[in-house]
This record gives C-alpha cells, sequence and structure tokens, in this order.
C-alpha cells in the first residue's frame, strides 16, 4: 500500500504538490488525472523517493520512502514519461538486467527476472536485439519490463501512451491487463483517459497541486471537465 | 556513429579484458612502426580486425569521415609555410607517418566497440582496476559510450531543426551559438533524465556485473598482444 499524507512540494515559489492525502491499495487500478502543470509527475516521483517532501510523509508499505529509497524503489517500479531518456543498456537485456544488478543479485536471479520481465511484456526471445532498434511501442515495453525486473508490488507509468499509435496503446494496455490480474497495483498518470476510465478502480482528479475529487470512475466522468480533462466518450472509455 | 551491435562473430565472443589488452599492444605496436612494410602489416591487422568483428571498412568511413578528414588536413597544415616555398615536403611526410599509424588504431577500435557490450567493458574495467577508482572509470566508460551517440543524435536533431526554419540563411556565427547553446541544454536536460532513471532503478557503485570468463580462443589473442608489446619494446629501445 502507498500511503500520501499531507504531502507538499515547492518548485521555488511554485508549489506542485499542496497537502496532498490518498492511499494506493495493493492490486488497485488508479488513475491519476489531471490538466499540465497539475502536479501529477511530482506526486508519483514521491513514490519511490526521486524528490523529497517539503513537509508530508510518503509511506510504502508502513515504511517511510525518503528515509528507505531502496525499499521504495524495489516496491515501486516507475515508467519515465519518456523512456528512450532512461534506458541505460544498449541491448533490451542489458537494461532490463541494469535494476536487479544494482540489486546486487545473483547471476541466476538476475537471469531468472529478465526472462519473466520480457516475457511478461512479450518481448521474449528478443534480449539481445538493440533498444534503438525497436518501434516506440516496444520501447515502452522495454521501459516496464525494466521495472517489472525489480518484482515491484505497484507499477506507476507517467503517461504512458505519449505518442504511442492505436495498436501499441492496446498491446501494452493488455500487458498492464495481465499485470494487474495477476495483483499487482497499476497507477496510471495521464491527462487522456480514452481506454482508461473501463478499467480503473479509482481516478483522481487532479488540479493546481491539488486533489480534487477521488471516486470511482463512473462518478469521475461526471468530474472530469471541471479540471480541464477531456471526458472520454462512453466507446472510448 | 558506430555501436555495440549484437552478433557471435570471433570477436564478440572474446573476453572483453582480451580486447582492451590487445588495443593497447596494437596502439604502443603501431606507434612504434616506422617503415612502410612495418606500417603495412599495422594496417592489415587493424583491417583484419574491422573483418572479425563483423564491420566493415565502409561503414567506418560513413561514421567517422569527419575524423579521417581532420587527420588528412595535419599533413597539409605541417607542409605549410608563411612563405616561400610555401609548401615543404619533409614536414608533411613526417606528418603523414603519424597520422596514418592513427588509423588503424581507429579501426581496431571500431572492432571492440561494435562487439563488446557496453556493461561488459564497465566489468573488464572494474575486474581490471580495483577499488573506487576502477568503479569510478568502469561507470564513466559505460555512460560515456551509452550516451555519446544519444548526444550526437541530438546535436543532429538540433541542425536540422535550425535549417527547417530556415536557420542557415544566418551567419555562421550566429548558427554556431545557436546550435552550442541549444545542444547544451539538451546535454543537461538529458543528464538530469538520467540521473533521475539511474536513481528510479536503485544505481549502485558495485552491482553483480556480468560474467567473464577466458576461453582458449582468448590465448592466441593474448600471444599476438605479448608479441605487440615485445615488438615495440624492441623498437623503443632501438635493439
Amino acid at each position: 500500500m502507498i500511503t500520501v499524507e499531507n504531502l507538499t512540494h515547492a518548485f521555488g515559489e511554485t508549489t506542485a504538490v499542496d497537502d496532498v492525502s490518498l492511499t494506493i491499495d495493493d492490486g488497485e487500478w488508479v488513475v491519476l488525472a489531471g490538466p499540465n502543470g497539475s502536479g501529477k509527475t511530482t506526486l508519483v516521483r514521491h513514490f519511490n523517493a526521486l524528490l523529497e517532501p517539503d513537509s508530508g510523509t510518503v509511506r510504502v508499505n508502513g515504511t517511510s520512502a525518503a528515509d528507505h529509497p531502496v525499499a521504495a524503489r524495489t516496491s515501486v517500479g516507475m515508467v519515465f514519461q519518456s523512456p528512450r531518456d532512461g534506458f541505460v543498456g544498449a541491448t533490451v537485456g542489458a537494461d532490463v538486467a541494469f535494476g536487479p544488478e544494482n540489486l546486487g543479485l545473483d547471476h541466476d536471479e538476475i537471469d531468472r527476472r529478465v526472462a519473466d520481465a520480457l516475457a511478461a511484456v512479450n518481448l521474449a526471445g528478443r534480449r539481445d536485439e538493440r533498444i534503438d532498434s525497436l518501434s516506440g511501442g516496444e520501447q515502452a515495453r522495454v521501459a516496464i519490463a525494466g521495472a517489472l525486473a525489480m518484482e515491484p508490488d505497484h507499477l506507476v507509468l507517467d503517461e504512458p501512451f505519449t505518442g504511442l499509435d492505436w495498436p501499441a496503446q492496446q498491446s501494452l494496455l493488455d500487458r498492464l491487463d495481465d499485470r494487474y490480474a495477476a495483483g499487482m497495483s497499476i497507477v496510471v498518470v495521464t491527462h487522456d483517459l480514452r481506454d482508461l476510465l473501463g478499467r480503473a478502480d479509482r481516478v483522481i482528479g487532479m488540479q493546481a497541486g491539488r486533489v480534487r475529487f477521488d471516486c470511482p470512475p463512473e462518478a469521475a466522468r461526471e468530474r472530469l471537465a471541471e479540471i480541464g480533462v477531456r471526458v472520454p466518450t462512453p466507446d472510448s472509455a | 556513429m558506430l555501436t555495440y551491435t549484437p552478433g557471435d562473430t570471433v570477436v564478440h565472443r572474446l573476453d572483453p579484458r582480451t580486447k582492451l589488452g590487445f588495443q593497447f599492444a596494437f596502439a604502443l605496436v603501431a606507434f612504434s612502426a616506422a617503415t612502410l612494410p612495418q606500417l603495412a602489416g599495422v594496417f592489415g591487422v587493424g583491417l583484419t580486425a574491422l573483418y572479425l568483428a563483423g564491420s566493415s571498412l565502409r561503414a567506418v568511413l560513413r561514421a567517422y569521415w569527419f575524423v579521417l578528414a581532420v587527420l588528412a588536413l595535419g599533413p597539409l597544415l605541417a607542409g605549410l609555410t608563411v612563405g616561400s616555398p610555401w609548401f615543404r615536403v619533409d614536414p608533411a611526410v613526417v606528418s603523414v607517418r603519424s597520422v596514418v599509424r592513427i588509423v588503424p588504431i581507429l579501426f581496431v577500435s571500431v572492432a571492440y566497440v561494435t562487439a563488446t557490450p557496453i556493461r561488459e567493458t564497465r566489468a573488464a574495467i572494474q575486474h581490471t582496476i580495483p577499488g573506487r577508482a576502477g568503479r569510478l572509470f568502469g561507470v564513466g566508460v559505460a555512460l560515456t559510450f551509452r550516451y555519446v551517440p544519444v548526444m550526437r543524435a541530438d546535436l543532429r536533431r538540433v541542425v536540422d531543426a535550425i535549417a527547417a526554419r530556415g536557420g542557415d540563411t544566418r551567419s555562421i556565427g550566429e548558427r554556431a551559438k545557436l546550435i552550442v547553446t541549444l545542444t547544451l541544454v539538451r546535454a543537461f536536460r538529458r543528464s538530469d533524465q538520467l540521473a533521475i532513471a539511474l536513481q528510479a532503478r536503485c544505481f549502485a557503485w558495485n552491482p553483480t556485473l556480468p560474467r567473464l570468463r577466458f576461453g582458449r580462443r582468448d590465448v592466441p589473442v593474448w600471444m599476438l598482444s605479448a608479441g605487440f608489446v615485445a615488438v615495440a619494446i624492441v623498437d623503443l629501445l632501438g635493439v
């Protein structure tokens, strides 16, 4: 479980996250929606201690993320908005292995995790391919595999569909459905809720650094417009 | 720019420490080569290394034409004189001899880069240089190998973006200023994003490194490297 209590984070004069409290339960699919600059990315970066709070706390499975960043980062897998900026390895296998290697695991365990993570995103057998030879959708899946190889309890994806065509988006969603069915909690940060409302257990709407609503998708549909997020048509939700 | 290409060539299968040792020995022998047959031999070894790594002379020329062009300028500049006779052959020939040695070293380096995964290079360095220095050097080399091609692609995009909106009508000075500024901004942004990505994946100075194992196929390469070092020493001492 991820628990956020009275979290505030400012960049200079701009308060990006303003006294936010919320929880993400185990095995839950949560959509964090809001317009650009609403504080979504800043908020989730606290989930695995990439930022230090100005005030408030973030606990992951009961442990303070700020005090135990490695524990938070192994429990919360993070996939960034532009995955290609975060690739460390030149090949698929090298990049996915990067996290488990940092944990000091033995080679057999690293191999197992890489194989499992690649299988989970339908890239089994492609570990020796160069990442820059892959399509955008495949690169997004490599980034997810990199997070899954840490065997996290929660997977956070920041605008994962940006720049992906529809088939690549569907493929990515299918992979997320599999992880969700396996009991992992999924947090998707987005301003575009097409194909997500039907999947989410809960939608958290943010605007100007604050949580404006936190409710089931049906109720959220009525409130998306008030935070400046396009309401998906029933067919696309 | 040439980067690691997965494959199963002889060079791919060598232990990275063997390849690093060979590069070092080859550079020594290349710089000690003085006669035409020696230089031809050094060139031959460089081209063979390229071939064995599954790369080609054409790929090197395409990727490093600017390096070769700069090298070619060396003898020209060396031969130029301020007054009459305007060009002297002797210093140009001396410069040609130096430049000619660098080209096969470039071939061997390309063979290494295209046939060695970055993490294996890091592992080889950390195995060879113990302690904090090895870790720092290993990480530095790994990040450089990984990000130089990315930075070059960024530079290309900046140049294209400027040209796409008629920027090439501006003066060279203005364009240079724009290119340098924008490339630096991108470089800093990339560093930032990389730092965050490393943190998110629990970056460690001393992670589990890939297994490295010497095999039988490394033996002849080590012997050749030892031979190169011996030849270089003999040449340098003038025995």
